[in-house]
């Protein structure tokens, strides 16, 4: 039987809870002690772009040398992943090949036919994963209402897809017209093909992204066949070497989930394309979740890392969810220049300046930052590893924010002429002194995070100044406060071990599965026994993959949600849909409680709430439709629940290190002597003023002057905005 | 608000001087459009704006020059916007102006060439004082006339004009005017949401434009819009001096309904500037709706050549201001003020063919071989349960190829439109599209091919019992995209009803209106394919 993190047999030993973020510079760990809600450890390894596998096995050694990590006491193990990005960005994935409807071979070519970029004349669009090769067609069709109009034919597809087999095609996605609404083809075609070349790896668009929509839903698809080998491979082999490190036979890795849920590595498996965005979303959770320790309902998440930086709305401990996003964007963080992925998603932007962002001139003489970034190799010019371009960290290193000698806890001495040299000769270009070039990096920086948050908010009707900014990522909290005043926000959280921070939120998310399926009408003309069929269909689904992660059935609560527009519009709300109570018995069977329950009518009033509420006013006349229809299935919460740690001294100057000069523009421009706290030697109730620079491992917190702050009862730093 | 001059001159030389400053507030106010932009795509109803997102967003300043606009805009707006601000300027002057007034028009001839473009303009006060504007201009989904516009023979039978108009006094909208849309357009409810999703963009923009000022303790947008102006000008002078100088000639052909109407362009390069006069081109057509205005000529005239000279530089006002345009009015480019102009686009669209064949020999690595057009068209009828549809079908034609690139997939080019898909075509109506693929061979042959055109074949849904019929008004019938530099053209545009040429092997087309009479009649549209560039084996 598979084990579970609160399992009844606890013997006297510790309990352990680790997890790690394998991201594109790094790789984060955290390591729990679940008997006492502590964090014991928290380790920073660069990640091995070539192989992220062995970063993961590298920090769990270090864990282990430092004897926090004992391997035999692990009762939950969860990872966050970049491996499926990578993948699809770097285009590294299985040789991969689309079946799909006769006469629509060349569709994903087509895409959405729109300009991403309207002065670009040659922008060129994200290039299928598939390419036209490797696309066969299948003698078949299904109308709008799920009829089949042409029956499938096993053999066909069986002789068409052959030859692509035998020139070595790893992977079959298949992607039929209208099979979010009839999946028997995509069925009876997989069944086929598992049938006729064993071991090849099968993804359906009926399973993947029952959404309407062909061109999304076929790249989705493909994409996921894409990555399944590799992610059963890679998953499959660290579980292997992490048992040979000790992990017991009888637990296993747990993998966090695009929309913020965590399921069993062989559910992940089976849908790998959800872990795209499994990081972020680990990111996302930990921003919530300290927010909810902090009592905030309203949380600004800005997780700045190497490359990029991320922001997220969080709602009374929630991270919205978006149903979309986009992989690998051909113009960098351009819309509309990616491939589609229609998964539920936590919904965040992403924004192209990181520490390892890249300032430059343009050709009209203007400081750009990003979105070219140095990563992680070569690295800003201050790593000395060869870079030479400036970057926002070379800039953050020069004004103060951080120091030569205490960066990743001074195990990566920064060289400061590098960063110099660099930031000299970009300033020569604008006419510049290599600090007020620093000075401007920093700026522009902060205005394009800035910039981005807003936009989202406005994109769901939110006001960011109602909000407090949580920042963490190894670059978040030296920008948080210039960037909260440029939002005009007042209150920034520093979580405690920000720059590992998003290693924790793989431990603090529940186990959860989000399903959706597209069955699309006016609400007035709905078949409900239809609705009840398909969430039967969804629950079962879900339910079936949280036991297989150790949940109980009845442990797992599910919340149906439906998108909903008026008539015409292309664009959708999400709102609750109250399950009918199903005690009446089978759901359809009884017109009369059908008639009763009327859930278009409750509905429509929740629609004109909803929209209400977001575009000011609910237009009448026109009628409402049902898009996609939507489950979230949850285990229960805080497997891993931090405990308060005990109150301690007010006084914080005894955690100070020392001085360093700090670049601040308020009151006066120019440096200031700025005390410099060891957080870790900060203890809860600890006050202290800004300026202040507040170091730990992996970031640096830095406080402007007039700046006053709380360490409360979590670690986590309180600043309420001074005059910056 | 008095700013002593001596200020004003240290606010502009510091920030003229501040290539970080100003970086910030260009990035900003793109930004502040952006979240126009945004405002308006989700509070809109209709589809044309919705899917299509046929709509633009502006900044302007308080001459209503332009600063900036949403990075995703229909780009012939983008001229089109500061063009209607002026105007509305002449006729109300900002003293005139009193917090809350909202402006609204579509004069085809200040704005973007037909009715359906409706323009709302929001003055910006900071302190009682208009300090700029905001304007969007949306296609709206129907502005009442008649149904084919192939048939108009003024713009009278086009639908309703709103001259230039006060929608809001002071917060207070003019039920008589908003009466006299709701009543002369097919879908009143979802026009006017459509317009206050305009105007609510445009309050989000002044609110953010205001609290910009007061962080940069700007007193107005006078002197950043003179740097940001004047930057982009600069660029544009420098682009344009790095062609020689000289007369390039070109010419495009229109398919009329009568017959080919030729587009003649003469472009005179003289140091910083261009001139383009396209002098000698048609005169302007009395059926069919197929006449630009001269403000919808500027504007396909602007667009084009910013992609050749300045694509990565913020467009604003100063990338107009060395461009030129002359036409002889009553010619097609510059119709007069009574003529039908609502299928403008069958024109407008070969300009930049014109322009970039004219300029190849002097820009040849940046211009790009004749594309195959947007081919949109519209199915219309009844369910079998007599419930109406009306949907339309776009797709691109192949891309014309670069020096540099074959063409590049599909798009809409010169619209920045996006397509309808299959599987929302087909719910929304009783048809079966039964094939969309590319037709090999198709794209201009050259050192670097055009893209290829495509196919779409569609029938009624079996058993539907539904009528069917198709509007279709396609270009490039009778004429190819043609190559540059010796390329091969691409291929022409089809229209098939059971695999017979609906033109009749002539390339007219008869009648728009194609019916679907039985469920085994099929309709075929196969979109044309880009030209080439260069002859074969030129290239590596």
């Amino acid at each position: 039987m598979p084990a579970t993190a609160s399992g009844p047999d606890r013997s006297t030993a510790p309990h352990l809870a680790l997890s790690f973020d394998v991201g594109g510079t790094f790789t984060d760990f955290t390591l729990v002690d679940l008997d006492t809600g502590q964090v014991v450890a928290e380790h920073k390894v660069p990640t091995d772009p070539n192989d992220p596998a062995t970063s993961s096995l590298t920090g769990w050694r270090d864990l282990v040398e430092r004897g926090a990590l004992r391997p035999d006491e692990l009762t939950l193990v969860v990872h966050a992943t970049t491996l499926v990005t990578n993948a699809v960005i770097e285009r590294k994935g299985a040789k991969t090949a689309l079946l799909t409807t006769a006469g629509f071979g060349d569709l994903i070519d087509f895409g959405r036919e729109q300009m991403y970029d309207i002065y670009d004349l040659f922008a060129p669009p994200p290039a299928p994963l598939a390419p036209r090769e490797r696309r066969v067609e299948a003698a078949e069709r299904v109308t709008r209402d799920g009829q089949v109009l042409r029956s499938l034919d096993p053999e066909q597809i069986v002789a068409s897809l052959r030859p692509l087999v035998e020139s070595g095609v790893e992977a079959i996605a298949i992607g039929f017209l209208h099979s979010y609404l009839a999946p028997e083809h995509e069925d009876a075609a997989a069944d086929a093909i598992a049938t006729a070349f064993p071991g090849i790896e099968i993804s359906r668009s009926s399973r993947v992204a029952p959404l309407i929509g062909e061109y999304e839903r076929f790249t989705t698809t493909t994409a996921d066949a894409y990555v399944k080998g590799k992610v059963r491979r890679a998953i499959g082999g660290l579980s292997d070497a992490l048992h040979n490190e000790g992990l017991p036979a009888e637990r296993d890795v747990q993998m966090m989930l695009s929309a913020g849920g965590i399921a069993a590595a062989s559910e992940a498996i089976e849908r790998p394309i959800r872990l795209l965005e499994s990081g972020p979303a680990a990111g996302a959770l930990v921003a919530a979740y300290h927010g909810v320790l902090a009592g905030r309902e309203r949380v600004l998440a800005l997780d700045m890392g190497g490359t990029t930086a991320k922001a997220c709305l969080i709602e009374e401990g929630r991270p919205g969810l978006a149903p979309m996003l986009e992989a690998a964007r051909v113009g960098r963080f351009k819309p509309g220049s990616g491939l589609p992925i229609a998964i539920p998603v936590v919904d965040l932007i992403e924004i192209g300046a990181g520490g390892g962002s890249i300032a430059r001139v343009d050709e009209l003489g203007l400081l750009k930052v990003g979105p070219d970034s140095a990563a992680a190799t070569p690295g800003p010019a201050c790593y000395g590893r060869g870079g030479t371009e400036p970057t926002v960290t070379d800039a953050n290193l020069v004004l103060g924010y951080l120091a030569a000698d205490s960066f990743l806890g001074g195990r990566m001495r920064l060289d400061v002429a590098a960063a110099e040299t660099a930031l000299t000769k970009l300033g020569d270009q604008l006419g510049l002194s290599a600090l007020d070039t620093a000075r401007g990096i920093h700026r522009v920086a902060n205005e394009h995070m800035a910039a981005a948050a807003r936009l989202h908010a406005i994109e769901k009707n939110r006001d960011p100044r109602r909000y407090s900014l949580l920042a963490f990522g190894g670059a978040g909290p030296a920008h948080a406060i210039a960037v909260a005043s440029l939002l005009d926000i007042d209150e920034v959280i520093f979580p405690p071990g920000a720059g590992v921070a998003a290693a924790l939120g793989c431990l603090v998310a529940a186990p959860a599965i989000d399903l959706a399926r597209t069955y699309a009408g006016r609400l007035d003309r709905i078949d409900w026994s239809r609705i009840e069929a398909i969430y039967d269909a969804m629950e079962d689904e879900a339910i079936a993959a949280l036991t297989a992660s150790g949940i109980a059935p009845d442990a797992i609560t599910l919340t149906r949600r439906v998108d909903l527009r008026l008539e015409g519009q292309y664009h959708e709300l999400t709102v609750p849909f109250e399950a009918r109570r199903r005690e009446g018995g089978k759901a359809g069977s009884d017109e009369e409680s059908l008639l009763a329950y009327s859930p278009s009518r409750l509905l429509a009033s929740s629609f004109a709430e909803h929209y209400a509420e977001r575009y000011g006013r609910m237009l009448t006349g026109l009628p409402i439709e049902a898009t996609t229809w939507r489950l979230e299935a949850r285990g229960p919460e805080g497997r891993v629940r931090l405990a308060p740690l005990p109150q301690g001294d007010a006084d914080a100057s005894r955690a100070i290190t020392g001085t360093r000069p700090v670049s601040f523009q308020r009151p006066e421009p120019g440096f200031v002597e700025t005390p410099v706290y060891d957080r870790a030697l900060l203890s809860v109730g600890a006050r202290l003023q800004g300026p202040a620079i507040v170091e730990e491992p992996a970031a640096t917190a830095v406080l402007h002057p007039g700046d006053e702050a709380e360490v409360n009862a979590y670690g986590a730093l309180i600043v309420r905005r001074g005059i910056s | 608000m008095s700013v002593s001059i001596q200020n004003r001159l240290s606010v502009a030389e510091a920030l003229s001087a501040d290539p970080v400053g100003l970086e910030i507030i260009w990035s900003r106010l793109i930004a502040i459009s952006d979240e126009m932009w945004s405002t308006v795509l989700r509070t809109a109803v209709s589809p044309i704006i919705g899917a299509a997102q046929d709509f633009a967003c502006e900044i302007l300043d308080a001459s209503g020059n332009g600063l900036a606009h949403s990075t995703r805009s229909m780009p012939v707006f983008n001229l089109v916007m500061p063009e209607i601000t002026r105007a509305m300027l002449k006729r109300f002057p900002t003293a005139s102006m009193r917090p809350g007034d909202v402006f609204i028009g579509n004069d085809p001839w200040l704005c973007a060439g037909h009715l359906n473009d409706i323009a709302i303009i929001t003055p910006i006060f900071r302190d009682e004082v208009v300090v700029g504007f905001t304007n969007t201009v949306a296609h709206t989904s129907s502005i009442g006339g008649m149904l084919d516009g192939m048939q108009a023979r003024d713009r009278y039978e086009e639908g309703l004009f709103i001259p230039l108009a006060k929608l809001y006094s002071e917060g207070k909208a003019d039920e008589t005017l908003v009466g006299m849309i709701e009543a002369n357009v097919r879908q009143p409810e979802m026009v006017l949401t459509d317009i206050a999703a305009q105007v609510a963009a445009n309050d989000v923009g002044a609110r953010r434009i205001v609290s910009l000022l007061h962080e940069y303790e700007l007193p107005d947008l006078t002197d950043l819009a003179q740097i940001l102006q004047g930057r982009a000008e600069s660029a544009m002078r420098r682009a344009i001096a790095a062609i020689p100088d000289g007369i390039y000639t070109g010419e495009s052909i229109v398919e009329g309904a009568s017959g080919d109407l030729v587009l003649r362009g003469t472009i005179t390069v003289a140091d910083e500037t261009i001139q383009v006069d396209y002098t000698g081109s048609a005169p302007e057509q009395p059926i069919g709706g197929i006449n630009c205005t001269l403000t919808y000529t500027r504007a396909h005239t602007v667009y084009p050549l910013k992609c050749l000279l300045t694509p990565n530089v913020p467009n604003n006002e100063g990338c107009f201001r060395p461009i030129s345009v002359v036409a002889k009015e009553g010619s097609i480019l510059n119709c007069r003020r009574t003529v039908s102009v609502n299928s403008r686009t069958r024109t407008g669209w070969h300009i930049h063919t014109l322009l970039f064949g004219a300029l190849a020999t002097a820009l040849p690595d940046r211009v790009q071989a004749g594309n195959g057009l947007m081919h949109a068209f519209h199915a219309v009828g009844t369910e079998s349960d007599g419930s109406p549809f009306n949907v339309p079908f776009f797709s691109g034609g192949g891309r014309g190829a670069g020096q540099q690139h074959h063409g590049l997939g599909h798009n809409c080019f010169p619209s920045s439109a996006s397509n309808i898909p299959v599987e929302i075509f087909e719910a929304r109506s009783p048809i079966v599209i039964e094939e969309r693929s590319l037709l090999d061979g198709t794209g201009g042959i050259g050192a670097t091919n055009g893209t290829p055109g495509h196919r779409v074949r569609m029938r009624r849904l079996p058993g539907s019992n539904a009528t069917v019929r198709f509007y279709v008004n396609h270009d490039r019938l009778r004429h190819r995209a043609p190559g540059l530099a010796g390329g091969g053209d691409g291929s022409l545009a089809r229209l098939y009803l059971n695999d017979v040429d609906l033109t009749a092997g002539t390339g007219h087309l008869q009648s728009g209106e194609i019916t679907l009479e039985t469920d085994d009649d099929v309709f075929t549209s196969e979109a044309a394919g880009g030209g080439g560039v260069g002859t074969v084996g030129a290239a590596d």
